[in-house]
């Protein structure tokens, strides 16, 4: 900890030159909102005319531009939103807020955008950056209707998922947990109701989603893929309103108004599923079974006065399973943030979080009496400076601490009859903390560069006993049989709470350039390398709700990722098109991958069931993208490879697939998405998307053999097969009656057709014996076939 | 018990999976290997004198299996501590016999195979199994609380680690159901191993009715053998949306003159109960 504030005082001292003050420079600073809401809006663009002077407000909409004495156009502008324009004399700091009009009166409350627009943006050294606008991502035709960000961002290059049925998302070839999912700050670790069929993220409560793909900016650490920053809506601070949504599988609706005098406004949002209609509509067998999901999303915000504000911001989602009586799953999400920005002058601002979030499962086994539980729990503290220095320098920087409290698993007998006995898992502890300082730097007309550091730093903390293994191996691997298993245990070591077990201390750098060619056109190129201190393990198909965080220790090392991408941009047509072309390469150390036959479930020796290993990837992306007119869409390609090798360091053996690469799970070599969007008339907009992907890296049999009177595969080499390529076609159509501008209820109807050929396209393949006749065949499982939808939104 | 976690997953995902069907996939082949069934079963109560292990190769997975009986090979357990050697006799149709095999518990034994020319070679203990306690019926417990199960319960000795394996088998079934426990949560308790049949009209399977019988084989198992059966178990039916990854699965029998052609299989001395229970 001290390290890090001596590097956070080094960095800061080092970036701070004073000369940067030029002597007749001033500074305008404020907040942009928009004028029916009064939603601060988070990358709109700030500007003055003719010059290259401009500046994309932060999160809290707040900007700060510095210019020499002049008189200027300040053009401030934003998707959606009507531009404004106004003559300043700076002769002085001056203060403005400015309230935008939409530029049209469609039903648009979800902004999926945090640039000034979705075409290519040239100038910033930002790249490998996926964004969607609002009312393209209500137009993408989904599953069962439901608005989905995390379906949606799918369509852009270089993110895929599992499968239809599978929680999570996959960011350039990278695991779901190198994911780093922030709600309002808050760490999301399960990002999926219905074991992936909906994301956690309710539209109508979300103001904005970002998706770093690459060049993560050094103010977010602690995952090695990518950043999905997710912000809450502030709510309505001028009038009370009222927007929802009637579906087929879930209803939602949210309240939103002015409160505290019109010092503040609040957002309350609530969805949940249909059980007893969707267990209705499953055969006779599963009649007992009921499933479903809620969510609820809060938000508040104070303003002390210009300069101090408050924002209080909740989350709280559920899945509930039960299936007849005898078997009880819940699981969910919770979250909390309380935050307080501060504006100490015109080009210093300032935010300081406190965020709790928690992810717990329960599971109640009837049949056997007994209860399984087991959460995450973790506090931190987040303090966050954007100091505009000048016109052409921008400093980022603060610091955070987060403390990690694992219960992997605690079995409670649920009557005296039960034969299970109690167990509780033991708890880990563990505190990471993170300083960086991040600068945008304008070196020249053509050339910005955007460079930062972080210094992240981990320490597994004690208050638990850890195994010790003979010659410190918790897995040691039997040369005869050709197998590995755990390591021998000679005692344990008990460690004091006041104790460390272990502690691990990473330099991050950052690094993005932003050359531009000619007046549309550009060549970025980025660095980033970062540490991963937790890490999921899985050894099932999907990843499922019950699988378990593990924090690194004296066993499992942090996984380290280097990234470099190299990109071209260009506008066209009158910035009618836009051609963003990437090709990056990933690396990452300390990849763990579960041994052959492991049990991760109810584990306390965790480390006696994996091996250490190291993954790759690489690939080229394409998205070319048409923003203006009847006719949107965008058409997203991927080419990439993803592959691991499981060595297992100092254990002996060859590894894990004989010490050779093999795919990850999430490799896919073509990745298709054409997403296109057509206004037929004021009343009319069709939509439809085509995705195409090879299939999932699984495992085929290449053999098979009787052993007690069963005939069962042998299996080939962990991912070396293939499922057939995934593909499929949806179209959807919005009906926007005649909504008089004067009434206040809006509302609209969509209609859509998931799959519309009817595509089986496998979730899975199972070999095995027929039970009738015995002869091995091969099952698919598929998920979704053709599913039509209809809902109705509304706006009060 | 963890792998019951993962099963209701599976649950999971069939209950929102409208369809399954049986496709054509191209997969891929590997050489042949010799397929070693050496369960050396010694019931409680007999002289466990009478015992047979099975040889035969691996084929193609959607091969019709025809003829893959392996005669020919020389088979021999030896028991480590007096080195007694018990020969089995090729049959000729894939079986080998002996009929003065003397089991001692907790004893090690060896087997050697010599096929093709190559020697086989596996080492395991004969591990014991306590007495069933009671053999019930019910239909509140299991997954479905209105189908009948047949219920094995037994106690787990306290101070030692246990390990299960048993084989039920319906009279006229055409496939046994395979299960396997351990007592790692349940250390010294009264345990129950259950099976109960689901109604499933596509495999035309209906739930157990008064007077159906079923065969049960219960069994103590080494450690090494409950690792290598949990596997084989989970690997029945491979590869559904949250079911374990499958893997190669290597058993103990090493070939010493090419450790990369093993054998699949298991050789397995293992103390069984033999019953049946007939539905009321």
């Amino acid at each position: 900890m001290k390290k890090a504030i001596f590097a956070l005082i080094f960095f800061t001292s080092f970036l701070f030159p004073p000369q940067i003050f030029a002597q007749d420079s001033y500074t305008i600073s404020g907040r942009i909102k928009d004028i029916n809401n009064g939603e601060t809006l988070f990358g709109a663009s700030v500007f003055f005319k003719d010059t290259t002077i401009g500046v994309i407000t932060n999160e809290y909409g707040f900007y700060s531009i510095t210019a020499p004495k002049g008189n200027y156009t300040l053009i401030i502008s934003y998707m959606g939103y009507v531009d404004l324009s106004q003559e300043v004399t700076l002769d002085s700091d001056k203060q403005l807020n400015f309230e935008m009009f939409t530029s049209s009166e469609e039903l648009d409350e979800v902004i999926i955008t945090a640039e000034e627009t979705e075409r290519a943006n040239i100038k910033k050294p930002e790249m490998s950056v996926s964004k969607l606008k609002s009312e393209t991502i209500k137009k993408i035709p989904v599953v069962l209707g439901e608005v989905d960000i995390v379906k949606s961002i799918q369509t852009l290059p270089g993110v895929t998922n599992g499968g239809e049925g599978t929680s999570g998302f996959n960011v350039r070839g990278g695991a779901v947990d190198q994911n780093l999912v922030l709600l309002d700050e808050a760490i999301i670790y399960n990002t999926s109701h219905l074991l992936g069929f909906f994301s956690v993220f309710n539209a109508d409560a979300i103001k904005d989603v970002k998706l770093y793909k690459g060049a993560i900016p050094a103010r977010f650490g602690g995952r090695v893929s990518s950043v999905l920053d997710v912000r809450q809506k502030d709510g309505n601070s001028k009038r009370l309103g009222l927007t929802g949504g009637i579906g087929i599988i879930s209803s939602r609706l949210a309240v939103e108004g002015p409160v505290f005098k019109n010092k503040g406004s609040f957002l309350l949002a609530g969805r949940g599923s249909y059980a007893h209609l969707y267990a209705g509509a499953i055969e006779d067998a599963l009649k007992d079974n009921k499933i479903n999901f809620y969510d609820l999303n809060l938000k508040t915000n104070y303003k002390i006065n210009e300069k101090n504000k408050l924002y209080l911001s909740g989350y709280f989602g559920r899945d509930v399973f039960d299936f007849s009586k005898n078997f009880e799953s819940s699981y969910g999400n919770l979250s909390g943030n309380l935050r307080w920005n501060h504006i100490f002058n015109d080009k210093i601002f300032s935010n300081l979080s406190l965020i709790y979030s928690k992810y717990d499962y329960e599971i109640s086994i009837n049949s056997m009496k007994f209860d399984w539980i087991a959460s995450i729990n973790n506090y931190n503290v987040k303090y966050d400076v954007n100091y505009y220095a000048s016109n052409n320098f921008k400093l980022d920087f603060g610091g955070n601490a987060i403390f990690y409290d694992f219960d992997p698993g605690q079995i409670k007998p649920t009557s005296s009859t039960s034969p299970i006995n109690r167990l509780k898992l033991d708890e880990k502890k563990a505190l990471e903390t993170g300083v960086y300082a991040s600068a945008e730097h304008k070196i020249s007309k053509k050339l910005t560069m955007e460079y930062g550091i972080r210094y992240s730093s981990f320490v597994r903390l004690g208050g638990q006993p850890l195994t010790n293994y003979a010659n410190n191996r918790p897995v040691i691997y039997n040369s005869s049989l050709g197998i590995y298993s755990e390591g021998i245990a000679i005692g344990e070591t008990n460690y004091k709470d006041d104790e460390s077990i272990k502690t691990f201390g990473n330099l991050e750098p950052r690094l993005g350039l932003s050359f531009q060619l000619t007046e549309s056109s550009s060549l970025k190129a980025g660095y980033s390398r970062a540490a991963q201190y937790i890490h999921l393990l899985s050894n099932t198909t999907s990843v499922t709700p019950v699988d378990v965080w593990t924090p690194s220790g004296k066993f499992i090392k942090p996984q380290l990722s280097n990234q470099y991408a190299l990109g071209y941009f260009k506008n066209f047509t009158n910035n009618t098109y836009s051609l963003e072309v990437e090709a990056y390469y990933k690396d990452v150390e300390n990849r763990i991958d579960y041994l052959d036959g492991s049990e991760l479930i109810g584990q306390n020796n965790i480390e006696t069931e994996i091996l250490n290993g190291e993954s790759r990837a690489y690939g080229l992306e394409f998205l070319l993208r048409k923003s203006k007119g009847d006719f949107t869409g965008w058409l997203a390609y991927t080419i990439s490879k993803s592959e691991q090798r499981t060595l297992g360091d100092n254990v002996e053996g060859p590894g894990i697939n004989n010490g050779n690469w093999y795919n990850t799970a999430h490799d896919r070599t073509h990745d298709v998405s054409l997403t296109g969007i057509y206004k037929l008339t004021d009343k009319w907009t069709f939509s439809s998307n085509l995705v195409f992907q090879t299939g999932r890296p699984v495992t085929y049999p290449n053999a098979q053999y009787q052993y007690e009177d069963i005939t069962t595969a042998s299996y080939s080499d962990r991912n070396s097969n293939r499922l057939p390529a995934y593909h499929r076609l949806d179209i959807s159509a919005t009906y926007t009656p005649n909504n008089k501008p004067e009434r206040r209820w809006k509302g609209e109807w969509v209609f859509g057709i998931y799959n519309v050929y009817n595509r089986k396209n496998a979730a899975s393949i199972s070999f095995g014996q027929n039970k009738e006749t015995g002869i091995n065949e091969a099952t698919r499982t598929a998920i979704f076939g053709i599913i039509p939808s209809i809902s109705y939104n509304f706006k009060f | 018990m963890k792998t019951y976690i993962t099963i209701i997953f599976i649950g999971i995902s069939i209950f929102f999976t409208s369809c399954t069907d049986v496709i054509d996939v191209n997969v891929p082949t590997a050489d042949p290997r010799l397929v070693i069934e050496a369960s050396l079963d010694w019931e409680k109560g007999t002289s466990g004198n009478e015992q047979t292990i099975t040889l035969s190769t691996s084929t193609k997975y959607f091969e019709k299996i025809e003829s893959n009986i392996v005669t020919g090979a020389s088979v021999k357990v030896t028991n480590d501590n007096d080195d007694t050697e018990f020969i089995f006799i090729d049959q000729n149709n894939g079986k080998y016999t002996t009929t003065n095999f003397i089991p001692v518990l907790n004893q090690s034994y060896t087997l050697e195979i010599i096929y093709n020319n190559e020697t086989y070679i596996a080492k395991e203990t004969m591990t014991p199994v306590v007495d069933i306690a009671a053999i019930t019926q019910s239909t509140e417990d299991g997954d479905d609380d209105e189908a009948l199960e047949v219920n094995v319960i037994f106690n787990d000795p306290k101070n030692e680690e246990n390990f299960y394996f048993i084989k039920f088998r319906e009279k006229g079934g055409l496939l046994p159901e395979l299960y396997n426990d351990n007592d790692e949560f349940t250390n010294g308790n009264q345990m129950t191993l259950r099976y109960e049949k689901e109604e499933d009209d596509d495999i035309n399977q209906e739930e157990f009715k008064p007077n159906d019988v079923v065969d049960i084989s219960f069994h103590g198992v080494s450690k090494g053998y409950y690792d290598y059966i949990s596997i084989f178990i989970d690997q029945i039916d491979a590869g559904g949306p949250f079911g374990t990854t499958p893997v190669p699965l290597r058993g103990n029998c090493t070939n010493s003159s090419n450790p990369k052609n093993y054998a699949f299989g298991y050789f397995r001395l293992t103390q069984v109960i033999k019953t049946s229970y007939t539905f009321q």
